[in-house]
């Protein structure tokens, strides 16, 4: 493997490596401090990501090209997940290079692709439920980036941007960042019932655990609480449209809770017999 | 200023600025750059082209350099101060240093004003163009001469952005090190190694194994053709495709990149309750017309931009 690391700084070798690495990054667990410490190899991948802003706009983006960049993404994924080398990535703001890449609207396969591999990365930071990871991304432009996602990508690309904003969520930091205005509320409100308007065409089971999870944990602040009393989308308190969830448990009670929470006791008692009483709402310092 | 000062205290002068070859006084002679397609000439000259294009360039480029700079800079500056200190704790060469630290900076620097600036420039430069023409010309008229004026000089535009984050990067990366140059130059004079000692105390970079250690002493010719790639980052999509490569050919009969089609997207976290390891990449057979074609006969419009939600977040 330290070949192959050390491949990633030769041109005419970089390619192979790439490829080679991101496919085995699984079975070396020391493979991300090696990339982050031996020399030139960041440098090297920043290279990689960077090279091909000239093809985000118009949008020229080959499939070879999509694919490389992918691999070099793979790396970075591998870099950001690991607990020795997470804070230095954010330290290095590593993860704003990735950011023009979320700003592609481009329906193609090898934008849907990048896309869908920089919200990856992305979400391996946050999945580790680290408050320096949430801060870190709150003070960029990642909601408003996730929010364009959740607007318009590929049920993948949705459901990945989803499970971000759901993160930044369940932070105490993060939900008082979303629901801090009416503006940044009612922003996250409008897409997240608009994706709930989509699935009524297109089901997906995956996405909608992750709507649900999201409406769930916004409803733990009070003043989120009362507007979702009036804006929860109807569909959400309709048994057949959530008779996809039969067979999930769990995300049936967060629904009956959700339910409780703003109100709807009836529609809650539906779903899960055993949701009583309305969560404690989180009380967000002044 | 302070940087400079230092440069000069340590008896060393700045080296020249890498990256593209710019007129350093591009904004005073912007109208010596300005193209005017000659198929504009005789309409050019009773709507004073020569005169207006510069002052609406000009006026775009004021609209968007400021904030485009200092984003593009900072960024910039954040990632390149982690990593050429990180690869250069044992160099102890200040000179080195500063060297690899503007050839990164300039060239993340310049490559994020451009992927940031240029649809805006675009924009504006049009919008620009139309408010000072718009009472000379007929609506159908007036949108092919800005179409065609905007085409032939966004990339002045572009270049003058580049050319300002490169060089506020350089100094700003300068400020940020001078401490670390200092260092280098101290145990130069007092006749010690260098080693920085804080970027060397963990179990990493220790752990690594000896082919990737980082070695006492300077730079191998190898090692500074990292840095030194960053002066050759592609600003066009066709130099980006040459510096992509070809697709290599797969073994045998196998036709495009068919060998590299099964990387999974690095995406998808476990915890987001997606089933497998995610999708397959974008074979070989990718087409990216076809791709295109399929998606508007699906009925996908093309999505909106939405400029107002940015601003919701970002205060």
């Amino acid at each position: 493997m330290e070949a192959l690391v050390l491949d990633l700084t030769v041109p005419a070798a970089k390619e192979t490596a790439l490829l080679e690495l991101s496919k085995k990054r699984e079975s070396f667990p020391e493979l991300a401090p090696y990339l982050w410490h031996s020399f030139g190899t960041m440098a090297a991948l920043l290279q990689e990501i960077v090279s091909i802003y000239p093809m985000l706009q118009p949008p020229s983006l080959t499939a070879h090209a999509s694919n490389r960049v992918c691999n070099a993404l793979a790396l970075l994924q591998c870099v950001a997940s690991h607990p020795e080398t997470r804070s230095l990535f954010l330290q290095a703001h590593i993860p704003l290079f990735l950011y023009p890449f979320l700003n592609t609207i481009s329906k193609t396969r090898p934008f849907e692709y990048l896309r869908l591999t920089s919200l990856g990365v992305i979400g391996a930071l946050v999945k580790v439920d680290d408050t320096e990871v949430i801060n870190f991304l709150l003070s960029t432009e990642i909601i408003p980036l996730c929010l364009r996602t959740m607007e318009t990508g590929s049920e993948l690309s949705k459901t990945v941007a989803t499970f971000i904003v759901q993160k930044i969520l369940l932070d105490g930091v993060g939900l008082s960042y979303i629901c801090a205005t009416a503006e940044r509320f009612f922003a996250v409100g409008a897409v997240l019932s608009s994706m709930v308007a989509g699935l009524a065409e297109q089901p997906s089971v995956r996405l909608l655990k992750h709507i649900i999870r999201c409406y769930l944990r916004l409803s733990d602040n009070p003043r989120a609480r009362e507007a979702l009393r009036q804006c929860l989308p109807d569909l959400l308190r309709n048994p057949q449209f959530t008779a996809c969830l039969k067979d999930d448990l769990t995300t049936r009670r967060w629904l009956a809770q959700l339910l409780v929470n703003v109100g709807h006791l009836a529609d809650a008692a539906a779903l899960a017999t055993d949701v009583v009483g309305p969560t404690p709402p989180v009380q967000t310092p002044a | 200023p302070a940087a400079a000062a230092a440069a000069a205290a340590e008896g060393k002068p700045a080296p020249p600025a890498p990256g593209p070859m710019i007129d350093p006084n591009i904004i005073a002679n912007l109208h010596n750059y300005i193209i005017i397609n000659p198929q504009l000439a005789i309409v050019g000259e009773r709507l004073q082209l020569k005169r207006l294009v510069p002052m609406a360039v000009d006026r775009a480029i004021v609209e968007i350099i400021s904030p485009v700079v200092d984003r593009s800079v900072t960024i910039a500056c954040m990632t390149t101060q982690e990593l050429v200190l990180k690869d250069h704790a044992l160099e102890p060469d200040a000179d080195a240093l500063r060297k690899s630290a503007h050839l990164m900076v300039t060239g993340l620097a310049q490559s994020l004003a451009l992927v940031t600036a240029k649809e805006p420039l675009r924009i504006a430069v049009a919008n620009n163009l139309r408010a000072l023409l718009s009472n000379q010309l007929d609506a159908n008229t007036l949108e092919q001469v800005v179409a065609m004026l905007v085409a032939d000089n966004l990339d002045l535009c572009c270049q003058v952005i580049e050319k300002a984050a490169g060089e506020r990067a350089q100094r700003e990366i300068d400020e940020r090190l001078q401490g670390a140059y200092a260092a280098r130059v101290r145990a130069k004079a007092a006749g010690q190694p260098f080693a920085d000692t804080a970027l060397l105390g963990g179990r990493f970079p220790g752990a690594l194994p000896e082919a990737l250690r980082p070695r006492p002493g300077q730079l191998t010719p190898q090692q500074q053709r990292v840095y030194e790639d960053f002066a050759r980052i592609p600003r066009t999509a066709a130099a980006a495709q040459q510096s992509a490569g070809q697709p290599r050919p797969a073994g045998g009969l196998g036709q495009g990149e068919g060998g590299e089609a099964g990387v999974p997207p690095a995406g998808v976290p476990p915890g987001a309750g997606l089933p497998g390891p995610g999708p397959a990449g974008p074979g070989g057979e990718v087409d990216q017309q076809a791709a295109a074609a399929a998606a508007s006969a699906a009925g996908l419009a093309p999505p909106q931009p939405q400029p107002d939600l940015r601003s919701r977040f970002i205060s």
